[in-house]
């Protein structure tokens, strides 16, 4: 614990940074592999709303004062994911309209919330793009948390999502409890969504689950491989990403994501490369 | 309640370019929907914040590019941006719909890159973000007029055309309609509109007009054209009383506007349901 306390605030950035930085990419596989990669981007969404409920309860009511806003964002973000599978049901046609319905309406009562609570400009930026200076021992816990939660469900359910995501038919019929394994997985979604919120920040926590996977299945080769180049390229525009925010003093959510387009510009192009050899 | 907006000058701007994007997101936003596109929406309007932000960082260093309206270079951006999807389309053969959540993040992250370089994290961005009530200036007002002139024009010379092309892609383009040339056209306008749009509704919130009075027209319409009516008397609906009511209660006009879409989405959905 003391060891905790003596972090600097760089230094629990990182941490923080290379957590998201693991677990991002690892959903991202299963959320590409399911084509519902823009899910994550409803969901972030949503989590401004939560985040910004939470802020406005702790200025109007002292109960809530205590609360760290992360938490009302979780909240939000797994209500959220509830209900775009409701909407899917609603829309059976047009099930694509689910997303963009969630993704508006998150944002739009998140505007409202925000400018009710007033409050700096500053701090919602930190939450809108991220900053990895304003990372506290507190949300580290969170961040830590959170990610352990994730990784348990994903590992004990490993196999079942696996088998979901390439052949939801299959899986149901060899006796697979579908919406059991879907709830967790939704879960999941929203936990790994509000983690890396705080770093990445809201608006780019989607490309962090996205970009990464993007590169990584030009050059894959199996969904093994998807998932540890994923990794390897979500913690290189991880550290990338900091490295450079820091020395040029640009907003590290951007740089993150700006690193991370890089790493796909230049997969897909050793994809040609190769493609080119052959 | 409404009568404060023809008192002043930037309110009646305010006004009035509302009720040319009530007019435009909708029409645009029924083609979107009907050819499954209307997540496009969100990916140019985030890219359209990297143009924002580009503009204001040139502002910065050039003398030249300081007097220019941002929004040029916005839907220069989204444009840009459109054609990046078609392009990487192509690359993700298989993954088709990775295409817009890679467009989308990579235009936030470069404008968040864009803004934190030209130091333009305060009000301003806030404003572009969620919108204004006063932020309208009367150049944004001719601005916005003339695309709405712009793509009238070009929606109805290209009506059958469009319609064609959303109901049966492979009947039109058996019949000799140029598909790529009228894709490409349909995309600069929903980039035109997105940019038109901004000042009022803000980035984030741009694609909710085209898609959220849709949805609800959608589930009460019996007739593409029926559609366009519901979806318009929604969209005006949803922008008007979204613009007086952010006014008096000082709130971001891209919040209420979109909150009211979604209250309009609720009720058509309940009303519905009970009928079915």
């Amino acid at each position: 614990m003391e060891l905790l306390q003596q972090l600097t605030f760089l230094e629990r950035g990182i941490i923080a940074g290379l957590i998201i930085g693991f677990i991002c990419p690892l959903l991202g596989a299963f959320l590409l592999v399911r084509r519902i990669t823009i899910i994550s981007e409803a969901l972030s969404h949503i989590t401004l709303t939560g985040i910004a409920a939470g802020v406005f309860l702790s200025q109007t009511t002292i109960l809530m004062g205590m609360i760290n806003p992360l938490y009302t964002g979780l909240i939000f973000s797994l209500a959220g994911s509830l209900l775009v599978e409701k909407l899917r049901q609603i829309y059976k046609h047009f099930q694509e309209l689910a997303i963009p319905i969630i993704l508006s309406s998150g944002v739009g009562l998140g505007a409202i919330l925000i400018s009710m609570s007033g409050g700096s400009y500053n701090e919602w930026y930190n939450y809108l793009f991220g900053s990895i200076v304003t990372v506290t021992l507190g949300d580290l816990g969170f961040i830590a948390g959170t990610g352990i939660v994730a990784l348990i469900i994903l590992l004990a359910f490993y196999k079942e999502l696996l088998s979901i995501s390439f052949d939801q038919e299959f899986a149901k019929t060899s006796g697979m409890k579908v919406t059991r394994i879907n709830f967790f997985f939704s879960l999941l979604i929203a936990l790994v969504i509000s983690m890396s919120m705080k770093v990445v920040g809201i608006l780019l926590v989607g490309a962090m689950v996205t970009l990464p996977v993007a590169a990584s299945i030009q050059l894959a080769k199996s969904f093994r491989q998807v998932v540890v180049l994923g990794i390897l390229f979500g913690q290189m525009a991880m550290i990338g990403g900091i490295y450079f925010s820091y020395h040029l003093n640009v907003a590290t959510g951007g740089m993150i994501v700006v690193t991370g387009v890089v790493i796909l510009i230049l997969s897909a192009g050793l994809k040609r490369f190769r493609k080119g050899l052959a | 309640m409404i009568s404060v907006f023809f008192q002043y000058d930037f309110l009646t701007y305010a006004l009035y370019t509302g009720i040319m994007v009530g007019f435009l997101a909708p029409v645009l936003g029924v083609f979107l929907v009907v050819r499954r596109l209307s997540l496009i929406a969100d990916a140019l309007s985030h890219i359209t914040l990297s143009g924002i932000a580009f503009s204001l960082l040139l502002g910065r260093h050039y003398t030249m590019f300081a007097g220019l309206n941002p929004v040029y270079m916005g839907s220069v951006f989204a444009v840009g941006g459109a054609l990046m999807i078609e392009r990487l389309r192509t690359v993700y053969t298989y993954y088709k719909e990775l295409a817009i959540p890679i467009i989308l993040s990579a235009g936030i992250g470069i404008g968040v890159v864009f803004i934190s370089l030209a130091d333009g994290f305060n009000t301003d961005l806030f404003n572009y973000l969620f919108g204004s009530v006063v932020a309208v200036r009367e150049s944004d007002f001719h601005l916005i007029g003339g695309i709405t002139i712009v793509v009238t024009i070009l929606l109805v010379l290209f009506y059958k055309e469009l319609f064609y092309l959303s109901f049966d892609e492979e009947q039109a383009v058996v019949s000799g309609i140029p598909r790529r040339f009228l894709h490409f056209l349909f995309i600069v306008m929903v980039a035109l509109v997105i940019a038109a749009s901004m000042r009022i509704v803000g980035i984030l919130l741009v694609s909710s007009l085209m898609t959220l009075p849709v949805a609800a027209a959608m589930r009460l319409a019996k007739g593409f054209k029926q559609m366009f009516i519901y979806s318009v008397i929604f969209g005006q609906f949803s922008v008007i009383t979204g613009l007086v009511s952010a006014f008096h209660l000082n709130l971001a006009p891209g919040g209420t506007i979109v909150m009211i879409n979604v209250f309009i989405l609720l009720a058509v959905v309940l009303l519905t349901r009970k009928r079915g």
